[in-house]
Protein backbone atom coordinates (compact mmCIF):
# COMPACT_ATOMS: atom_id res chain seq x y z
CA UNK A 1 0.00 0.00 0.00
CA UNK A 2 1.30 3.48 -0.64
CA UNK A 3 0.00 6.79 -1.04
CA UNK A 4 -0.76 8.85 -4.45
CA UNK A 5 -0.21 12.37 -4.57
CA UNK A 6 -1.22 14.56 -7.57
CA UNK A 7 0.92 18.14 -7.47
CA UNK A 8 -0.80 21.28 -10.22
CA UNK A 9 -1.54 18.51 -12.84
CA UNK A 10 -2.56 19.77 -16.22
CA UNK A 11 -3.72 17.90 -19.54
CA UNK A 12 -4.60 19.72 -22.68
CA UNK A 13 -5.64 17.63 -25.45
CA UNK A 14 -5.17 18.46 -29.00
CA UNK A 15 -8.84 17.84 -30.72
CA UNK A 16 -7.56 16.92 -34.07
CA UNK A 17 -11.29 17.12 -35.29
CA UNK A 18 -11.56 20.84 -34.41
CA UNK A 19 -7.73 21.42 -34.75
CA UNK A 20 -7.32 23.16 -30.90
CA UNK A 21 -6.38 22.75 -27.87
CA UNK A 22 -8.54 21.82 -25.40
CA UNK A 23 -8.04 21.73 -21.44
CA UNK A 24 -9.21 18.95 -19.62
CA UNK A 25 -7.58 19.54 -16.49
CA UNK A 26 -6.41 23.33 -15.14
CA UNK A 27 -4.53 22.79 -11.73
CA UNK A 28 -5.22 19.28 -10.14
CA UNK A 29 -3.74 18.76 -6.07
CA UNK A 30 -4.72 15.86 -4.61
CA UNK A 31 -3.24 13.68 -1.70
CA UNK A 32 -4.09 10.23 -1.12
CA UNK A 33 -2.41 8.92 1.83
CA UNK A 34 -1.82 4.77 2.33
CA UNK A 35 -4.91 3.01 2.57
CA UNK A 36 -7.14 5.64 2.40
CA UNK A 37 -10.73 5.27 -0.61
CA UNK A 38 -11.28 8.46 -2.35
CA UNK A 39 -14.07 9.03 -4.55
CA UNK A 40 -14.42 11.73 -7.08
CA UNK A 41 -17.66 13.08 -8.02
CA UNK A 42 -18.36 15.74 -10.60
CA UNK A 43 -20.64 16.26 -13.62
CA UNK A 44 -19.60 14.70 -17.12
CA UNK A 45 -16.66 16.25 -18.84
CA UNK A 46 -15.34 17.62 -16.07
CA UNK A 47 -12.10 15.96 -16.30
CA UNK A 48 -12.80 12.57 -13.77
CA UNK A 49 -11.24 9.72 -16.74
CA UNK A 50 -8.46 11.94 -17.46
CA UNK A 51 -7.12 12.19 -13.98
CA UNK A 52 -7.66 8.58 -13.54
CA UNK A 53 -5.90 7.80 -17.32
CA UNK A 54 -3.37 9.99 -16.36
CA UNK A 55 -2.35 8.44 -12.87
CA UNK A 56 -2.56 4.93 -14.98
CA UNK A 57 0.03 6.03 -17.11
CA UNK A 58 -2.62 5.59 -20.31
CA UNK A 59 -2.13 9.24 -21.44
CA UNK A 60 0.79 11.22 -20.43
CA UNK A 61 -0.25 14.47 -18.32
CA UNK A 62 1.18 17.94 -19.47
CA UNK A 63 1.70 19.80 -16.32
CA UNK A 64 2.45 18.77 -12.83
CA UNK A 65 3.15 15.63 -11.04
CA UNK A 66 1.98 12.55 -10.37
CA UNK A 67 3.95 10.20 -7.26
CA UNK A 68 2.91 7.06 -6.38
CA UNK A 69 5.04 6.20 -3.22
CA UNK A 70 7.05 9.43 -3.82
CA UNK A 71 8.07 8.34 -7.52
CA UNK A 72 7.12 9.92 -10.58
CA UNK A 73 4.48 7.68 -12.72
CA UNK A 74 6.13 6.82 -16.14
CA UNK A 75 3.22 5.04 -18.11
CA UNK A 76 1.62 2.16 -17.38
CA UNK A 77 2.45 -0.47 -14.55
CA UNK A 78 1.33 -3.02 -11.94
CA UNK A 79 2.01 -0.57 -9.04
CA UNK A 80 -1.58 0.79 -10.25
CA UNK A 81 -4.43 -1.46 -10.69
CA UNK A 82 -6.96 -0.62 -12.92
CA UNK A 83 -10.39 -1.75 -13.14
CA UNK A 84 -12.53 -0.77 -15.74
CA UNK A 85 -15.95 0.16 -16.93
CA UNK A 86 -16.25 -2.15 -19.45
CA UNK A 87 -14.54 -4.55 -17.22
CA UNK A 88 -11.98 -5.45 -19.87
CA UNK A 89 -11.31 -8.75 -18.49
CA UNK A 90 -9.48 -10.98 -21.66
CA UNK A 91 -12.42 -13.36 -23.32
CA UNK A 92 -10.08 -15.50 -24.22
CA UNK A 93 -9.24 -16.37 -20.79
CA UNK A 94 -11.00 -18.14 -18.41
CA UNK A 95 -12.00 -16.25 -15.14
CA UNK A 96 -8.94 -18.46 -13.39
CA UNK A 97 -6.47 -17.42 -15.92
CA UNK A 98 -7.52 -13.62 -16.09
CA UNK A 99 -7.48 -12.99 -12.08
CA UNK A 100 -3.83 -15.07 -12.39
CA UNK A 101 -2.66 -13.04 -15.18
CA UNK A 102 -0.78 -10.42 -12.91
CA UNK A 103 0.75 -12.90 -10.93
CA UNK A 104 1.67 -14.58 -14.35
CA UNK A 105 3.35 -11.40 -15.49
CA UNK A 106 5.80 -11.06 -12.17
CA UNK A 107 6.78 -14.66 -13.10
CA UNK A 108 4.95 -16.64 -10.47
CA UNK A 109 4.54 -20.51 -11.66
CA UNK A 110 1.64 -21.85 -12.45
CA UNK A 111 0.07 -23.71 -9.52
CA UNK A 112 0.95 -20.74 -6.74
CA UNK A 113 -0.35 -18.48 -9.11
CA UNK A 114 -3.80 -20.80 -9.67
CA UNK A 115 -3.86 -20.93 -5.87
CA UNK A 116 -3.71 -17.16 -5.68
CA UNK A 117 -6.20 -16.71 -8.08
CA UNK A 118 -8.85 -19.18 -6.37
CA UNK A 119 -7.99 -17.28 -3.19
CA UNK A 120 -9.17 -13.94 -4.50
CA UNK A 121 -12.14 -15.38 -6.24
CA UNK A 122 -13.07 -17.28 -2.92
CA UNK A 123 -12.86 -13.27 -1.32
CA UNK A 124 -15.33 -12.12 -3.59
CA UNK A 125 -17.68 -15.45 -3.97
CA UNK A 126 -16.64 -16.46 -7.18
CA UNK A 127 -15.00 -19.92 -6.47
CA UNK A 128 -17.74 -21.36 -8.77
CA UNK A 129 -16.68 -19.60 -11.99
CA UNK A 130 -13.20 -20.52 -11.99
CA UNK A 131 -12.88 -22.18 -14.98
CA UNK A 132 -15.62 -20.05 -17.25
CA UNK A 133 -15.02 -17.80 -19.99
CA UNK A 134 -15.84 -14.09 -19.45
CA UNK A 135 -18.83 -13.98 -22.03
CA UNK A 136 -20.56 -16.42 -19.67
CA UNK A 137 -21.07 -15.11 -16.93
CA UNK A 138 -23.36 -12.01 -15.86
CA UNK A 139 -22.52 -8.78 -15.84
CA UNK A 140 -22.15 -8.28 -12.38
CA UNK A 141 -20.04 -11.23 -11.88
CA UNK A 142 -17.56 -9.56 -14.77
CA UNK A 143 -17.31 -7.18 -12.62
CA UNK A 144 -16.16 -8.67 -9.58
CA UNK A 145 -13.92 -10.83 -11.86
CA UNK A 146 -12.76 -7.56 -12.66
CA UNK A 147 -11.96 -5.93 -9.13
CA UNK A 148 -10.65 -9.25 -8.34
CA UNK A 149 -8.06 -9.28 -10.95
CA UNK A 150 -6.85 -5.84 -9.85
CA UNK A 151 -6.45 -6.76 -6.92
CA UNK A 152 -5.00 -10.45 -7.09
CA UNK A 153 -1.73 -8.40 -8.09
CA UNK A 154 -1.88 -7.07 -5.66
CA UNK A 155 -1.00 -3.36 -6.37
CA UNK A 156 0.16 0.06 -4.44
CA UNK A 157 -2.95 2.04 -5.55
CA UNK A 158 -6.36 0.72 -7.20
CA UNK A 159 -7.66 2.89 -9.79
CA UNK A 160 -11.64 2.31 -10.69
CA UNK A 161 -13.13 4.49 -13.58
CA UNK A 162 -17.01 4.12 -12.38
CA UNK A 163 -17.26 0.30 -12.38
CA UNK A 164 -20.26 -0.32 -11.15
CA UNK A 165 -22.28 1.73 -13.66
CA UNK A 166 -22.85 -0.83 -16.33
CA UNK A 167 -24.85 -3.45 -14.14
CA UNK A 168 -28.57 -3.14 -12.87
CA UNK A 169 -29.69 -1.19 -9.66
CA UNK A 170 -29.62 -4.25 -7.68
CA UNK A 171 -26.68 -5.86 -8.27
CA UNK A 172 -24.51 -2.34 -8.54
CA UNK A 173 -25.66 -2.33 -4.39
CA UNK A 174 -24.55 -5.54 -4.03
CA UNK A 175 -20.98 -4.90 -5.44
CA UNK A 176 -20.88 -1.64 -3.26
CA UNK A 177 -21.43 -3.70 -0.01
CA UNK A 178 -18.61 -6.52 -1.25
CA UNK A 179 -15.89 -3.58 -2.26
CA UNK A 180 -16.86 -1.95 0.80
CA UNK A 181 -16.34 -5.34 3.01
CA UNK A 182 -12.81 -5.92 0.89
CA UNK A 183 -11.54 -2.37 1.70
CA UNK A 184 -12.08 -2.69 5.41
CA UNK A 185 -10.32 -6.26 5.53
CA UNK A 186 -7.34 -5.16 3.31
CA UNK A 187 -7.40 -1.53 2.97
CA UNK A 188 -5.72 -0.60 -0.15
CA UNK A 189 -5.58 2.94 -1.41
CA UNK A 190 -7.98 3.30 -3.76
CA UNK A 191 -9.37 6.06 -6.28
CA UNK A 192 -12.93 5.61 -7.09
CA UNK A 193 -14.65 7.60 -10.02
CA UNK A 194 -18.34 7.78 -10.03
CA UNK A 195 -21.27 10.03 -10.90
CA UNK A 196 -23.96 8.42 -8.46
CA UNK A 197 -23.08 10.37 -5.61
CA UNK A 198 -24.44 8.18 -2.74
CA UNK A 199 -22.18 5.50 -3.80
CA UNK A 200 -19.07 7.65 -4.05
CA UNK A 201 -20.14 8.69 -0.47
CA UNK A 202 -20.97 5.34 0.92
CA UNK A 203 -17.44 3.87 -0.25
CA UNK A 204 -14.65 6.56 0.60
CA UNK A 205 -13.28 8.57 3.35
CA UNK A 206 -12.88 11.41 1.29
CA UNK A 207 -15.27 12.61 -1.50
CA UNK A 208 -13.13 15.17 -4.06
CA UNK A 209 -15.58 17.23 -6.13
CA UNK A 210 -14.53 18.35 -9.52
CA UNK A 211 -15.04 21.05 -11.83
CA UNK A 212 -13.99 21.90 -14.76
CA UNK A 213 -10.76 20.60 -14.70
CA UNK A 214 -10.18 21.48 -11.23
CA UNK A 215 -11.02 20.33 -7.62
CA UNK A 216 -14.11 22.57 -6.13
CA UNK A 217 -14.58 20.74 -2.88
CA UNK A 218 -13.58 18.02 -0.70
CA UNK A 219 -15.93 16.78 1.75
CA UNK A 220 -14.77 14.16 4.99
CA UNK A 221 -17.19 10.68 5.50
CA UNK A 222 -16.73 10.04 9.14
CA UNK A 223 -19.36 7.59 8.83
CA UNK A 224 -18.28 4.48 11.06
CA UNK A 225 -17.47 1.27 9.57
CA UNK A 226 -18.23 -1.72 8.63
CA UNK A 227 -21.00 -0.19 6.23
CA UNK A 228 -23.02 -2.19 4.85
CA UNK A 229 -26.51 -0.68 2.89
CA UNK A 230 -29.11 -1.94 5.02
CA UNK A 231 -27.67 0.10 8.08
CA UNK A 232 -27.02 2.91 5.53
CA UNK A 233 -30.16 3.98 3.59
CA UNK A 234 -31.82 4.81 6.98
CA UNK A 235 -28.99 6.42 8.33
CA UNK A 236 -28.99 10.37 8.59
CA UNK A 237 -25.29 11.36 8.71
CA UNK A 238 -25.23 9.28 5.51
CA UNK A 239 -28.09 11.47 3.64
CA UNK A 240 -27.25 14.53 5.02
CA UNK A 241 -23.49 13.92 3.47
CA UNK A 242 -25.07 12.93 0.25
CA UNK A 243 -27.32 15.77 0.37
CA UNK A 244 -24.20 18.26 0.94
CA UNK A 245 -22.34 16.26 -1.67
CA UNK A 246 -25.21 16.57 -4.09
CA UNK A 247 -25.16 20.30 -3.76
CA UNK A 248 -21.65 20.63 -4.53
CA UNK A 249 -22.25 18.95 -7.66
CA UNK A 250 -24.97 20.65 -9.03
CA UNK A 251 -23.29 23.58 -8.21
CA UNK A 252 -20.49 22.35 -10.13
CA UNK B 1 -30.42 -35.18 -26.74
CA UNK B 2 -27.21 -34.07 -27.97
CA UNK B 3 -26.52 -36.98 -30.03
CA UNK B 4 -29.81 -37.15 -31.74
CA UNK B 5 -29.95 -33.90 -32.44
CA UNK B 6 -26.61 -34.25 -34.41
CA UNK B 7 -27.95 -37.31 -36.38
CA UNK B 8 -30.42 -35.44 -37.70
CA UNK B 9 -28.18 -32.49 -38.69
CA UNK B 10 -26.00 -34.79 -40.44
CA UNK B 11 -29.04 -36.39 -42.42
CA UNK B 12 -30.34 -32.72 -43.13
CA UNK B 13 -27.19 -32.12 -44.40
CA UNK B 14 -27.10 -35.60 -46.71
CA UNK B 15 -30.74 -35.53 -47.80
CA UNK B 16 -30.13 -32.75 -50.30
CA UNK B 17 -27.14 -34.42 -51.85
CA UNK B 18 -28.73 -38.21 -51.78
CA UNK B 19 -31.92 -36.59 -53.80
CA UNK B 20 -29.09 -35.30 -56.42
CA UNK B 21 -27.05 -39.03 -56.53
CA UNK B 22 -31.03 -40.52 -57.01
CA UNK B 23 -31.86 -38.05 -59.86
CA UNK B 24 -28.39 -38.52 -61.55
CA UNK B 25 -28.88 -42.50 -61.28
CA UNK B 26 -32.50 -42.18 -62.91
CA UNK B 27 -32.03 -39.24 -65.58
CA UNK B 28 -28.95 -41.14 -67.13
CA UNK B 29 -30.75 -44.23 -68.32
CA UNK B 30 -34.13 -43.32 -68.72
CA UNK B 31 -32.69 -40.47 -71.25
CA UNK B 32 -30.22 -42.58 -72.76
CA UNK B 33 -27.68 -39.76 -71.75
CA UNK B 34 -24.43 -40.98 -73.62
CA UNK B 35 -21.54 -41.89 -71.24
CA UNK B 36 -19.33 -39.41 -73.27
CA UNK B 37 -21.69 -36.44 -72.26
CA UNK B 38 -22.27 -38.02 -68.65
CA UNK B 39 -21.61 -40.93 -67.02
CA UNK B 40 -23.85 -43.38 -64.99
CA UNK B 41 -23.82 -43.72 -61.30
CA UNK B 42 -22.34 -47.60 -61.38
CA UNK B 43 -19.44 -46.34 -63.83
CA UNK B 44 -18.18 -43.79 -61.80
CA UNK B 45 -18.53 -46.28 -59.04
CA UNK B 46 -16.86 -48.77 -60.94
CA UNK B 47 -14.20 -45.81 -62.00
CA UNK B 48 -13.92 -45.16 -58.33
CA UNK B 49 -12.77 -48.68 -57.23
CA UNK B 50 -10.66 -49.08 -59.93
CA UNK B 51 -8.72 -46.29 -58.92
CA UNK B 52 -8.60 -47.04 -55.44
CA UNK B 53 -7.59 -51.15 -56.26
CA UNK B 54 -4.65 -49.67 -58.81
CA UNK B 55 -3.72 -47.15 -55.96
CA UNK B 56 -3.83 -44.06 -58.25
CA UNK B 57 -6.40 -42.41 -56.90
CA UNK B 58 -4.52 -42.12 -53.83
CA UNK B 59 -1.31 -41.27 -55.59
CA UNK B 60 -3.37 -38.08 -56.68
CA UNK B 61 -5.25 -37.21 -53.20
CA UNK B 62 -1.90 -37.40 -51.50
CA UNK B 63 -0.05 -35.32 -53.95
CA UNK B 64 -3.05 -32.57 -53.88
CA UNK B 65 -3.36 -32.30 -50.13
CA UNK B 66 0.45 -32.28 -49.14
CA UNK B 67 0.55 -29.21 -51.69
CA UNK B 68 -2.29 -27.98 -49.74
CA UNK B 69 -0.86 -28.57 -46.23
CA UNK B 70 2.75 -27.63 -46.95
CA UNK B 71 1.74 -24.15 -48.42
CA UNK B 72 -1.19 -23.71 -45.91
CA UNK B 73 1.41 -24.24 -42.89
CA UNK B 74 4.51 -22.27 -44.51
CA UNK B 75 2.02 -19.38 -45.15
CA UNK B 76 0.50 -19.61 -42.20
CA UNK B 77 3.83 -19.38 -40.33
CA UNK B 78 4.69 -16.22 -41.88
CA UNK B 79 1.76 -14.13 -42.63
CA UNK B 80 0.85 -14.24 -38.55
CA UNK B 81 3.94 -13.11 -36.85
CA UNK B 82 4.02 -10.32 -39.82
CA UNK B 83 0.37 -9.07 -39.86
CA UNK B 84 1.12 -9.03 -35.40
CA UNK B 85 4.08 -6.96 -36.77
CA UNK B 86 2.00 -4.49 -38.88
CA UNK B 87 -0.59 -4.50 -36.61
CA UNK B 88 1.31 -3.15 -34.08
CA UNK B 89 2.07 0.15 -35.71
CA UNK B 90 -0.51 2.43 -36.83
CA UNK B 91 1.76 3.57 -39.05
CA UNK B 92 2.39 0.59 -40.50
CA UNK B 93 -0.58 -0.93 -40.93
CA UNK B 94 -2.46 2.25 -42.69
CA UNK B 95 0.65 1.66 -45.25
CA UNK B 96 -0.02 -1.99 -46.33
CA UNK B 97 -3.30 -2.19 -45.38
CA UNK B 98 -4.04 -1.23 -49.22
CA UNK B 99 -1.54 -3.63 -50.42
CA UNK B 100 -2.43 -6.30 -48.63
CA UNK B 101 -6.24 -5.62 -49.82
CA UNK B 102 -5.00 -5.80 -53.73
CA UNK B 103 -3.04 -9.14 -53.52
CA UNK B 104 -5.81 -10.94 -51.28
CA UNK B 105 -8.25 -10.30 -54.51
CA UNK B 106 -5.18 -11.55 -56.69
CA UNK B 107 -5.07 -14.50 -54.16
CA UNK B 108 -4.81 -18.04 -56.23
CA UNK B 109 -5.54 -18.82 -59.78
CA UNK B 110 -3.68 -15.40 -61.31
CA UNK B 111 -0.56 -16.58 -59.93
CA UNK B 112 -0.41 -19.78 -61.41
CA UNK B 113 1.22 -18.18 -65.15
CA UNK B 114 4.67 -16.23 -63.09
CA UNK B 115 4.51 -19.27 -60.43
CA UNK B 116 5.50 -21.43 -63.56
CA UNK B 117 7.93 -19.32 -64.85
CA UNK B 118 9.53 -19.01 -61.67
CA UNK B 119 9.15 -22.11 -60.82
CA UNK B 120 9.04 -24.50 -63.85
CA UNK B 121 6.11 -27.44 -63.66
CA UNK B 122 5.37 -29.23 -60.62
CA UNK B 123 5.80 -28.81 -56.99
CA UNK B 124 7.55 -25.67 -56.45
CA UNK B 125 5.06 -23.84 -58.77
CA UNK B 126 2.17 -25.49 -57.10
CA UNK B 127 2.88 -24.65 -53.62
CA UNK B 128 3.62 -21.06 -54.43
CA UNK B 129 0.27 -20.74 -55.49
CA UNK B 130 -1.13 -21.93 -52.71
CA UNK B 131 1.34 -20.05 -50.13
CA UNK B 132 0.21 -16.77 -51.97
CA UNK B 133 -3.91 -17.91 -52.08
CA UNK B 134 -3.14 -18.32 -47.94
CA UNK B 135 -0.36 -15.90 -47.35
CA UNK B 136 -1.97 -12.49 -48.02
CA UNK B 137 -5.21 -13.29 -46.60
CA UNK B 138 -4.46 -14.41 -43.12
CA UNK B 139 -1.41 -11.65 -42.91
CA UNK B 140 -4.49 -9.00 -43.68
CA UNK B 141 -6.69 -10.50 -41.20
CA UNK B 142 -4.24 -10.96 -38.65
CA UNK B 143 -3.87 -7.34 -38.86
CA UNK B 144 -7.47 -6.38 -39.00
CA UNK B 145 -7.48 -8.78 -36.16
CA UNK B 146 -5.12 -6.86 -34.25
CA UNK B 147 -6.20 -3.52 -34.57
CA UNK B 148 -9.87 -4.69 -34.04
CA UNK B 149 -8.65 -5.26 -30.10
CA UNK B 150 -10.07 -2.82 -27.63
CA UNK B 151 -7.63 -0.36 -26.36
CA UNK B 152 -8.82 -1.07 -22.96
CA UNK B 153 -7.89 -4.64 -23.07
CA UNK B 154 -4.07 -3.74 -23.47
CA UNK B 155 -4.41 -0.73 -20.94
CA UNK B 156 -5.48 -3.73 -18.63
CA UNK B 157 -2.71 -5.95 -19.59
CA UNK B 158 -0.50 -3.32 -19.29
CA UNK B 159 -1.52 -2.35 -15.88
CA UNK B 160 -1.27 -5.78 -15.01
CA UNK B 161 2.26 -5.96 -15.81
CA UNK B 162 2.41 -7.17 -19.67
CA UNK B 163 5.63 -6.11 -20.93
CA UNK B 164 6.63 -5.95 -24.80
CA UNK B 165 6.64 -10.25 -25.13
CA UNK B 166 3.63 -10.79 -23.05
CA UNK B 167 1.36 -7.93 -24.77
CA UNK B 168 1.93 -9.60 -28.14
CA UNK B 169 2.02 -13.57 -26.91
CA UNK B 170 -1.00 -13.40 -24.53
CA UNK B 171 -3.16 -10.14 -25.74
CA UNK B 172 -2.36 -9.54 -29.97
CA UNK B 173 -2.07 -13.20 -30.65
CA UNK B 174 -5.38 -14.01 -29.06
CA UNK B 175 -6.88 -11.08 -29.78
CA UNK B 176 -6.21 -11.78 -33.23
CA UNK B 177 -6.74 -15.45 -33.40
CA UNK B 178 -11.12 -15.41 -34.32
CA UNK B 179 -9.62 -13.03 -37.40
CA UNK B 180 -6.42 -14.98 -38.13
CA UNK B 181 -8.92 -18.35 -38.37
CA UNK B 182 -11.45 -16.84 -40.58
CA UNK B 183 -8.36 -15.38 -42.97
CA UNK B 184 -7.81 -19.06 -42.97
CA UNK B 185 -10.80 -20.53 -43.99
CA UNK B 186 -10.66 -17.98 -46.73
CA UNK B 187 -7.12 -18.70 -47.70
CA UNK B 188 -7.88 -22.28 -47.96
CA UNK B 189 -11.11 -21.47 -50.04
CA UNK B 190 -8.88 -20.05 -52.36
CA UNK B 191 -6.13 -22.44 -52.06
CA UNK B 192 -8.27 -25.43 -52.67
CA UNK B 193 -9.70 -23.62 -55.93
CA UNK B 194 -6.02 -22.52 -57.12
CA UNK B 195 -4.67 -25.88 -56.26
CA UNK B 196 -7.18 -27.92 -58.95
CA UNK B 197 -6.62 -25.24 -61.00
CA UNK B 198 -2.53 -25.30 -60.97
CA UNK B 199 -2.49 -28.83 -61.54
CA UNK B 200 -4.06 -28.62 -64.63
CA UNK B 201 -1.18 -26.58 -65.72
CA UNK B 202 1.71 -27.30 -63.87
CA UNK B 203 2.38 -30.84 -62.73
CA UNK B 204 1.56 -34.83 -63.59
CA UNK B 205 -0.30 -36.13 -60.68
CA UNK B 206 -2.86 -34.81 -58.53
CA UNK B 207 -6.44 -34.29 -58.42
CA UNK B 208 -6.71 -31.52 -61.23
CA UNK B 209 -4.10 -33.21 -63.26
CA UNK B 210 -6.59 -36.78 -62.89
CA UNK B 211 -9.63 -34.48 -64.65
CA UNK B 212 -7.52 -33.00 -67.11
CA UNK B 213 -6.60 -36.06 -68.42
CA UNK B 214 -9.75 -38.06 -68.57
CA UNK B 215 -11.19 -35.18 -70.65
CA UNK B 216 -8.13 -36.19 -73.05
CA UNK B 217 -9.95 -39.54 -73.20
CA UNK B 218 -13.66 -38.30 -72.75
CA UNK B 219 -13.76 -40.52 -69.35
CA UNK B 220 -16.08 -38.90 -68.19
CA UNK B 221 -16.77 -41.18 -65.08
CA UNK B 222 -13.17 -40.24 -64.46
CA UNK B 223 -14.03 -36.62 -64.71
CA UNK B 224 -17.12 -36.79 -62.15
CA UNK B 225 -15.23 -39.01 -59.85
CA UNK B 226 -12.52 -36.45 -59.52
CA UNK B 227 -15.37 -33.72 -58.88
CA UNK B 228 -17.09 -36.19 -55.90
CA UNK B 229 -13.51 -36.65 -54.40
CA UNK B 230 -12.77 -33.17 -54.65
CA UNK B 231 -16.10 -31.65 -53.07
CA UNK B 232 -15.70 -34.36 -50.98
CA UNK B 233 -12.27 -33.63 -49.18
CA UNK B 234 -13.38 -29.72 -48.87
CA UNK B 235 -16.01 -30.80 -46.68
CA UNK B 236 -13.81 -33.12 -44.64
CA UNK B 237 -11.45 -29.77 -44.37
CA UNK B 238 -14.30 -28.00 -43.52
CA UNK B 239 -15.56 -30.21 -40.49
CA UNK B 240 -12.38 -31.65 -39.18
CA UNK B 241 -9.89 -28.45 -39.45
CA UNK B 242 -11.79 -24.85 -39.76
CA UNK B 243 -15.63 -25.95 -38.04
CA UNK B 244 -13.35 -27.13 -34.55
CA UNK B 245 -10.75 -24.40 -34.70
CA UNK B 246 -13.86 -21.91 -34.74
CA UNK B 247 -15.55 -23.58 -32.13
CA UNK B 248 -12.35 -23.68 -29.57
CA UNK B 249 -11.85 -19.45 -30.90
CA UNK B 250 -14.52 -17.61 -31.73
CA UNK B 251 -17.64 -19.20 -30.16
CA UNK B 252 -15.88 -20.44 -27.29
CA UNK B 253 -15.04 -16.70 -26.25
CA UNK B 254 -18.02 -15.52 -27.18
CA UNK B 255 -16.58 -13.27 -29.61
CA UNK B 256 -19.18 -13.69 -32.13
CA UNK B 257 -22.65 -15.02 -31.32
CA UNK B 258 -22.54 -18.34 -32.28
N1 LIG C 1 -8.83 12.13 -26.45
C1 LIG C 1 -9.39 13.35 -26.28
N2 LIG C 1 -9.21 14.33 -27.19
C2 LIG C 1 -9.75 15.56 -27.01
N3 LIG C 1 -10.49 15.90 -25.94
C3 LIG C 1 -10.73 14.96 -25.00
C4 LIG C 1 -10.19 13.64 -25.12
N4 LIG C 1 -10.58 12.94 -24.03
C5 LIG C 1 -11.32 13.77 -23.28
N5 LIG C 1 -11.42 14.98 -23.85
C6 LIG C 1 -12.13 16.15 -23.29
O1 LIG C 1 -11.64 16.39 -22.00
C7 LIG C 1 -12.70 16.72 -21.12
C8 LIG C 1 -12.71 15.78 -19.93
O2 LIG C 1 -13.04 14.46 -20.38
P1 LIG C 1 -13.16 13.23 -19.39
O3 LIG C 1 -13.41 12.04 -20.21
O4 LIG C 1 -11.99 13.21 -18.48
O5 LIG C 1 -14.47 13.63 -18.56
P2 LIG C 1 -15.24 12.79 -17.44
O6 LIG C 1 -15.33 13.65 -16.25
O7 LIG C 1 -14.64 11.44 -17.27
O8 LIG C 1 -16.68 12.66 -18.09
P3 LIG C 1 -17.75 11.48 -17.94
O9 LIG C 1 -18.36 11.68 -16.60
O10 LIG C 1 -18.72 11.74 -19.04
O11 LIG C 1 -17.02 10.17 -18.07
C9 LIG C 1 -13.97 16.69 -21.94
O12 LIG C 1 -14.28 17.99 -22.33
C10 LIG C 1 -13.62 15.87 -23.12
O13 LIG C 1 -14.34 16.25 -24.25
MG1 LIG D 1 -15.30 9.40 -17.67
Amino acid sequence: MKSLSLKNLAKTYFDAYKGEHVTAIRDVSLEVPAGEFVSIVGPSGCGKSTILNMVAGFIPHSGGEILVGGTPVKGPGPDRGVVFQSFALFPWKTVLDNVGFGPKMRGVPKAERDAIAREYLALAGLSHAADRYPNELSGGMQQRVGVVRALANEPDVLLMDEPFASVDAQTRMTLQDELSRIWEERRPTVVFITHDVPEAVFLANRVVVLSKGKVLAEVEVPISRPRVWDRLVADDEFKDLSNQVLALVRSA
Amino acid sequence: MERTSRISAALIFIAPLAVLVALWAVVVPVFGVRPQIFPSVPAVGRAGLDSILDGSLLRHVAASVSRVAIGTVLAVLVAVPLGILMGVSRGVSAFLTPLMRFFSVLAGIAWIPIATLWFGYGFGAIVFVIFNAVFFVVAYNTLLGVSTIPMTLRHAAASLGAGRQAMLTDVLLPGALPNIVTGIRTGLGFAWRGLIAAEMIATDVGLGYMLFVARDFYQTEVIVLGMIVIGTLWLLIDRLILVPLERATIERWGLVSA
